[in-house]
């Protein structure tokens, strides 16, 4: 982006509302990373116009260390080396003696422990963005410029092991300084006369590069949920029915390795919860030899399900999105055939389908990136290893709904489900993003900044329940997040969501019973909100209510004894609220 | 207008947003209450940027005005036209 540009989107902006208000943290003048930043982030939401506010300059720490997180959504830390000592940029005339190399090196261990303690305190207050040193060290060592001397790699173990401490904290993202030198090269990034001018050191490209991958990390974009792939020359090289099980391959004797790293990174995503299916027009019984037979690199285990029969290609997707419980949106299709890919698009246009480049190497790499793109996660949680396993599950709980009820009971009370209610202090960040994706049993649609979540964890007046299950199938983990108020002996419901796996297994009339029981009310009332996509929440509160909810709706302890099912939940729960 | 000029119009409006096309033709840093030091280093910028041109640290106090920039731009254009 050109400045030009940044400073017309930020102006075109200008009479809309104010959306993230963000404190940028440096230690030189911020200048055009500002306007870069807010360019960006206005960009990723067009409706909220955002406000960089930024400290002293030429004092990082000392800023970091007086930072208060009133009226701030997001922290961002732009470091660099003269944060870490004054001597390694121009601004200062320090000396580059050798004998003052082991003073810089020594000085810049404390700064980094001093820099640490206070981005580490900031970042408890407010999610926070951090950016390490990314413009070159000035030729201050003795060494050839073509040789790594003592000093320098010194100075950069320092600042690794300073990003390796910090990316463990929850709550801070640290920019990957390897996406940094793809989109902006390291001898285009520093502008000197510019430092020496006015002291803003970034060259106007990197300050776009900067100000583009900050608000990435500050509004990072929705994670699809699943990908379907196709088989034959796709998941592996050869059409399995005309080569055989041992005509197909995936590795480098028969030049088909590009298919095996594609297993490779299916096999990842799938590790960090992302639903993997399969839709193949196969004989499934090959197919099933297959996965038997030979050793993939992607197993039977991670897929689920296999659509492989001859159907059309958008009959299979559709069964595996029901089997799913998503929707397409949340989805990538992929399939070497640009006919299969044409018929499923136009079946599902929200869907993103991908043509597998079969043949051309460079072209499956950009795939492989343009999947970790779509699918990138921070952290991974302990229900994301679930996920597919109690989708898999589900199946036969999906059949109880619309069993007879005896038999449906019967179903439920052989299950052996327990039930976990939390309070907040176990609130986590797997709650966090239930409350932020979950569309469908979602009492209103309210989603939450993290700035927002932080502050409901901390009011007193608050309650936050979280609620996890497990059956004799295995566990589901934290499958529903609710929040509210107390007011004598009544309880308002201000947020309920609920993941879709965790349907058919009447957890939600568990969770208001628990409700009444736990504060002994009388009644309940919803913030219920009608939206595009929380059908199921609408249609099991018509079930409890004389009607279809409406905002406000109250259910009394009378009306939910008397309709609510027989609940088998064994019920383990540490809530003190 | 020249196909410069308008160009240059266009850096200018990104920084005085709220002056009239005739009103930036004329603006001077004595004459535009917002023009400060940061407007004066944010239009260099602008104008390396949109022109591919270098302006020394020095000649950037002198660009005090519209026209100023105008003029720099003009002589820019005739030494890299008598250069080649």
């Amino acid at each position: 982006m050109k400045l030009i540009e940044a400073l017309e989107i930020t102006r075109r902006a200008a009479t809309e509302p104010v959306g993230k208000t963000i404190f940028l943290a440096c230690g030189f003048t911020p200048l055009h990373l500002s306007a870069f930043l807010s360019a960006e982030l206005l960009l990723r939401n067009p409706t909220g116009r955002p406000q960089v506010k930024s400290g002293v300059f030429g004092d990082l720490v000392g800023t970091l260390e007086r930072f208060e997180r009133q009226g701030i959504d997001a922290l961002v830390v732009i470091v660099e080396w003269a944060d870490i000592d004054p001597r390694l940029a121009v601004r200062s005339l320090g000396g580059w003696r050798v004998s003052q190399m082991h003073g810089i090196t020594s000085s810049a261990h404390d700064s980094i422990a001093r820099l640490q303690g206070a981005i580490v305190r900031a970042s408890a207050k407010v999610p926070t963005v951090v950016c390490m040193p990314s413009l070159p060290l000035p030729p201050m060592f003795t060494a050839l410029q073509t040789e790594a001397s003592l000093s320098e790699a010194q100075l950069r173990f320092a600042v690794a092991t300073l990003a390796e401490r910090l990316v463990r904290e929850p709550g801070l993202r640290i920019v990957n300084s390897q996406y940094l030198d793809d989109t902006s090269p390291l001898a285009e990034r520093y502008d000197l006369k510019s430092d020496l001018f006015s002291g803003f050191p970034f060259t106007l490209r990197h300050a776009s590069a900067v100000g583009k991958v900050l608000a990435v990390l500050i509004d990072p974009p929705v994670r699809k949920k699943g990908l379907i792939t196709d088989l034959d020359d796709t998941l592996w090289a050869g059409i399995v029915g005309d080569d055989g099980i041992d005509g197909i391959s995936w590795d480098l004797e028969h030049k088909s390795q590009m298919h095996g790293l594609y297993q490779q990174i299916l096999a990842s995503l799938a590790s960090s919860g992302v639903l993997i299916g399969v839709a193949s027009k196969n004989d499934p019984t090959t197919v099933k030899s297959a996965f038997e037979r030979r050793k993939l690199i992607l197993t039977e285990n991670d897929i689920f399900p296999f659509e492989v029969h001859w159907s059309r290609k958008s009959d299979s997707v559709a069964r595996i999105l029901q089997s799913w419980n998503i929707a397409p949106d949340s989805v990538v299709f992929v399939d070497d055939s640009p006919m299969e890919v044409a018929e499923v698009q136009a079946a599902f246009p929200d869907m993103e389908c991908i043509v597998f480049p079969t043949g051309d190497d460079r072209a499956i790499w950009d795939l492989f990136l343009h999947l970790r793109r779509l699918f990138g996660k921070s952290a991974v949680t302990e229900e994301d290893r679930l996920r597919a396993g109690s989708i898999r599950q589900g199946q036969a709980w999906k059949e109880t709904e619309n069993a007879p009820s005896d038999r449906a009971d019967t179903f439920l009370k052989s299950a052996e489900a327990r039930i976990t209610f939390r309070t907040k202090a176990a609130a986590d960040g797997r709650a966090f993003e239930l409350l932020n994706k979950t569309n469908q049993f979602n009492l209103n649609g309210k989603r939450f900044t993290e700035a927002e979540w932080r502050n409901l964890l901390e009011d007193s007046g608050t309650f936050l329940i979280t609620v996890s299950y497990e059956d004799k199938f295995g566990p589901l983990g934290k499958i529903a997040v609710i929040i509210g108020r107390t007011v004598e002996r009544q309880v308002r419901v201000n947020s309920w969501v609920m993941s879709c796996r965790a349907f058919s297994r009447r957890i939600e009339f568990q969770c208001l019973r628990h409700l009444f029981d736990v504060f002994k009310a009388e009644e309940i009332v919803f913030d219920y909100e009608m939206t595009p996509r929380n059908t199921p929440v609408r249609e099991f509160l018509a079930t409890l209510l004389s009607g279809p909810p409406v905002p406000g709706s109250r259910l009394t302890v009378h009306d939910f004894s008397a309709k609510a099912p027989v609940l088998f939940h064994l019920i383990e729960e540490d809530v003190h609220v | 207008m020249s196909e410069r000029d308008l160009r240059l119009l266009r850096c200018f409006a990104s920084v005085f947003p709220e002056l009239s096309a005739e009103e930036l033709r004329a603006v001077t840093n004595d004459s535009a209450g917002h023009w400060d030091s940061l407007s004066t280093v944010t239009l260099a910028a602008l104008v390396q940027e949109e022109f591919n041109i270098e302006i020394e640290p020095e000649m950037i106090q002198q660009l005090n005005s519209f026209e100023a920039f105008r003029t720099h731009l003009q002589k820019a254009d005739s030494d890299r036209s008598s250069s080649r």
